[in-house]
């Protein structure tokens, strides 16, 4: 029981990491709430159904191309939709909510209302304490842990990341010592739509791949975002996991509450904030008065 | 007899100074005028039920704005308050056997208290944490309507409410004539004192607070109008649906009054009523085109705030009327003088 | 006044496309509205379903109204209503006030079909639900006859029947289970989405659970839209259940079905899965849906009646799937509706609910009788049981769903056998026989 605890909470809180990392990245760095981010995730799961099952790819070299095209595709957005109305927050706001609309529009249109599926990466799977685990499920495990390695070597052994934090930590200082503002934020758009994208790979054989399939972990990515404090990437991460472990514990303890795990979360979000309103980790942007 | 002469002139000097001067306040005439003889005019119980509809909307965008336009605490879970307002008249209506006179009032008080209960512990939280955090609360409430399933139907909902009249005109009017008169009000409290803190708190609560005004006193007082005003659109809604389901509750509702008031322009209470207007008889004519109705709508969004990230209707206000450099009084654009103080225009 | 000209534009455009799409005959038509989830699966099976019926009946010349006879026509309306509520009640008054329709079919999400059913009412048309199977529905009927006669069920019978279709076949497959693999204690895990629809099945299910002989190893309730159910899955393992009883209507019977078939949990699925239901479901599960049981309609191959073939035969042909129970809308508009509007010579909705509650008609599916409460009230509900309508056990066997219930089935010690041609064996999954083979 307990084993099943730790491995269902590891697991699901790799996942909500993979996502809030990207969505955190792209507001410390520059203050855009993209609620389009799972938007992207689906696109990211469709393409992966759409090369594999109908055009025969090879899984990793489908993985590569979701990858491509919805990072394309995130910068194609920032491009054309954020960067024009920046100013305005509630504008960029509604702007990517009607996008990630649009996008599920398009994908109704393309591929019907119909659940899809897709096949696992490796399939089978491992017995670990004698619990069941997908090797899908320690994929995406092991992804979180080489994606957190590649921004933390990318963040602080470069010198576009340097950029980045200097941007996030903050915008007009970076600005003024000669940074574009515009391109690092671009830049990171790029990331962090690109991690959505590795997410909607590694999770799209965990899941149903319909269009519809951005709402659910929008709510729990927003918790994780809030919870671990806005723009903090390690804050992320352990509000993840504790989310995820919330989960696990729900559906363990009261099987016949399962479905209360999403609403129990959240609950557990709202009281850690009353206590700390900015986030475990997050810093009040006091100085943005 | 006198008397009567003397307001029926003052009416007219009023209409003609002041109402009859501006674009933007002839509009408002019209529209009210319009709402209250549509009835007479039109006699087609689909295009009334859309009125209908926008009118309970048009409500619960408008307490949006008051509190999230106005005062800068973006709630993104407003459909909480419109959903209390439901559930509770609709089980004040089915247990109790309450009218619905008593019924939505008692409603739109619950959700006052659904205000408190999310204003009071998120007066610390500022700006996208607020955002995000008030999007909890909805999904929490949903969780709850399911785990008791004997007083909220789970997700079947509480259905089989009173109507509000069995008349459609008179249900009509009831909705009309509530939606007029709520965003008057709310209009009115924007416009006064009131109004100009939440403005303020908005733009720098800091300066506020050192200015000696207790803002935490305004923060909550705008929790609870807009929860007011939010669950009475709620208790219509549910009378009027004559079911209050966990349809109220879910993200998409709270993303459309979001995406309603942004779109007509945050901060003005007319823009979301407004908008709410244009954009739900639009989504109607986009039926014409099933397959990509709610596509089209995303676009007309995208695309409205592309070229007018402040919102349609302001936009079209700057373009018709122009502020005085003088007096910053409002003037007709075409004016060459200011109406007021005759200072040239530009 | 931007405001004013939309509403006249919307009016204007409006009034073309009617003045466009109703051709000259229209006075002899007889309209009938179509209603449901049309970007979805349900709602494509309400419009295939109707769009047959009025194929068939036009061919044969139309009809037979008091003589004359009269071409039927459909209109479709999108409800939207797994997104958006207010968007099918809108849907619903189109149909009313502008379409003017005679009849309505379709609606699936049991939350809009009562708000739409009110409007429906009120304007005293008649309409054949063909989705939900909630039995407030019918309740209101008998509750307050005079608003809601116009309401009568068409697909699927009601929950109550639902579950009782369902512990037959929980019998069936414990039985075969009991009598291959020798397990002296049978131990079944309940697992039934949270919604309001499942919960008097739950509580019937651990009633009537242990009067079988079988024990019931824990209650599960995972969300409708669940994704990941590996933790329910495991805590079932550990259980020790031999059987799974499912209660699923949404995608969790999809995820479920999958990671249960890819975990290689040893026990077997019966109950109502609607995923499994759908010829899509193998592609959904990436083929782990192997052994799946659930209550179904249709299936190809089946006969329930020398009516099944053709229906089942032309719509596969047509549309290239299965039918659901949505597709019912077929038997609705064919059998129920037309039969009755024959009889009476009418479309008069009052004259046309005392022919339909009273009448026995032939489907595809078997006999639709309506039927009373226990007080003799209307109920406008079908009738469930052999003779009437039964309903179908499925199992899908390598890609294929095939018919295994009822097979040889016996109501009753007494009763004549039943036995649906095209019937074949239920087969117990390889990985379980393996698992309790001493």
């Amino acid at each position: 029981m307990v084993f099943d605890i730790v491995i269902t909470s590891l697991i699901k809180g790799s996942t909500y990491a993979m996502l809030a990392i990207g969505f955190s990245l792209i507001f410390g760095v520059a203050r855009i709430v993209n609620i389009a981010h799972t938007a992207f995730y689906m696109v990211a799961a469709y393409c992966i159904f759409y090369t594999t099952t109908q055009l025969g790819f090879n899984p990793f070299f489908a993985i590569i191309a979701a990858v491509a095209l919805v990072t394309l595709l995130g910068l194609i957005t920032f491009k054309l939709l954020i960067a024009p109305i920046r100013e305005h927050e509630a504008a960029v706001l509604i702007a990517t909510i009607a996008l990630a609309i649009a996008l599920q529009e398009v994908m109704m249109i393309l591929f019907t209302g119909d659940y899809r599926s897709v096949p696992a990466l490796i399939p089978g799977f491992a017995t670990i304490m004698g619990v069941k685990v997908f090797y899908q499920q320690l994929l995406t495990f092991v992804s979180v842990l080489v994606v957190l390695g590649l921004m933390w070597l990318f963040l602080l052994h470069t010198k576009l990341g340097l950029a980045i934090r200097a941007t996030a930590q903050d915008r007009e200082v970076a600005n003024l010592v000669g940074m574009n503002e515009s391109q690092v934020a671009m830049l990171a758009m790029g990331i962090s739509v690109g991690l959505a994208g590795v997410t909607g790979a590694v999770l799209a054989p965990l899941t149903i791949v319909e269009p519809h399939m951005w709402n659910h972990p929008l709510a729990m990515m927003l918790a994780v975002v809030v919870l671990g404090g806005l723009g903090s990437i390690k804050g992320s991460l352990y509000a993840a996991f504790i989310l995820g472990t919330a989960e696990a514990l729900v559906v363990f303890l009261i099987p016949a509450g399962a479905y209360l795990k999403g609403a129990v979360a959240l609950s557990i979000m709202v009281f850690v904030l009353l206590v700390r309103p900015a986030g475990l980790f997050g810093v009040q942007f006091e100085e943005e008065r | 007899m006198n008397l009567l002469r003397y307001y029926l002139r003052k009416v007219f000097a009023v209409l003609k100074n002041e109402v009859l001067v501006l674009p933007s306040r002839i509009v408002v005439l019209l529209f009210f005028l319009s709402m209250l003889l549509m009835p007479l005019v039109v006699d087609d119980p689909y295009f009334i039920r859309i009125l209908v509809l926008a009118s309970i909307f048009a409500i619960f965008a408008a307490s949006w704005d008051l509190l999230s336009g106005f005062t800068g605490q973006i709630n993104f879970g407003h459909a909480l308050f419109f959903g209390v307002g439901a559930y509770s008249s609709a089980i004040l209506n089915m247990q109790a056997g309450l009218p619905h006179w008593v019924t939505i009032p008692l409603g739109a008080l619950v959700a006052v208290a659904a205000g408190l209960v999310v204003g009071i512990p998120c007066l610390r939280l500022r700006g996208t944490y607020l955002a995000l955090t008030t999007l909890a609360f909805p999904i929490i409430l949903l969780g709850i309507v399911f785990a008791f399933p004997g007083l909220t139907g789970g997700e079947l909902g509480i259905s089989g409410l009173t109507r509000l009249s069995t008349s459609r005109t008179v249900t009509y009017y009831i909705i009309v004539c509530i939606m007029l008169v709520s965003c008057t009000i709310m209009w009115k409290v924007t416009d006064s004192k009131i109004g100009i803190i939440f403005h303020a708190i908005r733009e720098d609560e800091l300066a506020v607070k050192a200015a000696g005004i207790n803002t935490i006193l305004y923060k909550l007082m705008a929790f609870c109008l807009s929860g007011f005003f939010a669950g009475i659109a709620g208790g219509l809604y549910a009378h009027f649906m004559r079911i209050a389901g966990p349809s109220t509750l879910e993200v998409h509702m709270s993303f459309q009054v979001v995406i309603f008031s942004v779109f007509g322009g945050i901060a003005t209470i007319w823009g979301p009523v407004g908008a709410v207007f244009i954009l739900v008889p639009l989504l109607e004519f986009f039926r014409l085109w099933p397959e990509f109705r709610t596509l089209l709508f995303a676009f007309v969004v995208i695309l409205i705030l592309l070229y007018m990230p402040g919102g349609l209707l302001p936009w079209i206000r700057n373009k018709v009327e122009e502020e005085c450099p003088r007096c910053k009084i409002r003037n007709f654009a075409a004016r060459r003088v200011c109406r007021v103080c005759a200072a040239e225009m530009r | 006044m931007k405001k004013i000209r939309s509403y006249w534009v919307i009016l204007l455009v409006c009034a073309l496309a009617l003045t466009v799409s109703v051709p000259a005959w229209a006075k002899d038509t007889i309209k009938i509205g179509v209603i449901g989830p049309m970007q979805f699966v349900q709602g494509k099976g309400h419009w295939n379903g109707a769009v047959m019926a009025m194929e068939e009946i036009n061919a044969a010349g139309g009809v037979n109204v008091g003589g004359k006879k009269m071409k039927i026509e459909l209109v479709q309306a999108d409800s939207n209503e797994f997104l958006n509520v207010t968007d099918a009640t809108n849907a619903m008054e189109l149909l009313m006030t502008r379409h003017k329709v005679d009849f309505v079919v379709g609606g699936f999400r049991t939350e809009a079909v009562m708000a739409m059913q009110d409007i429906a009412m009120e304007y005293k048309k008649i309409f054949f639900g063909a989705g939900a199977a909630h039995p407030e529905l019918c309740l209101r009927v008998a509750q307050d006859y005079d608003t809601y006669k116009y309401f009568f069920r068409a697909a699927p019978f009601n929950s109550n029947y639902l579950v009782r279709s369902s512990f037959l076949h929980l019998q069936f497959v414990a039985g075969i289970l009991k009598s291959q693999l020798n397990i002296p204690n049978m131990k079944v895990a309940i697992v039934a989405e949270k919604a309001m629809w499942a919960d008097p099945m739950v509580t019937a299910a651990e009633g009537v659970i242990p009067k079988f002989g079988m024990e019931v190893a824990g209650v599960w309730r995972p969300s409708p839209v669940a994704t990941d159910v590996t933790a329910e899955l495991s805590a079932i393992q550990r259980s020790g259940a031999q059987v799974i009883f499912t209660i699923f209507s949404s995608s969790v019977g999809i995820p479920f079905a999958r990671q249960a078939g890819e975990l290689k949990i040893p026990a077997v699925q019966v109950g109502i899965n609607v995923e499994a239901q759908k010829d899509s479901f193998w592609e959904a599960t990436q083929g782990q849906g192997n052994y799946i049981f659930t209550m179904n309609t249709y299936s190809r191959e089946v006969e329930q009646n020398e009516l099944t073939a053709p229906f089942v035969n032309a719509y596969v042909e047509r549309f290239g799937e299965t039918p659901t129970y949505t597709a019912d809308t077929y038997a609705a508009i064919k059998h129920s509706l037309v039969t009755a509007i024959e009889k009476a010579g009418t479309l008069n909705a009052d004259k046309l609910v005392e022919v339909i509650r009273d009448q026995v008609v032939k489907t595809p599916t078997g006999v639709v009788q309506y039927m009373k409460d226990d007080q003799g009230r209307y109920l406008h509900e079908l009738t469930w049981g052999p003779g009437y309508l039964l309903g179908l056990g499925v199992q899908w066997q390598d890609g294929k769903m095939a018919g295994v219930w009822p097979n040889k089935f016996k109501a009753s010690a007494e009763a004549p056998e039943i036995s649906y041609t095209g019937m074949v064996d239920y087969i117990i999954p390889p990985w379980v026989a393996e698992a309790y083979k001493k």
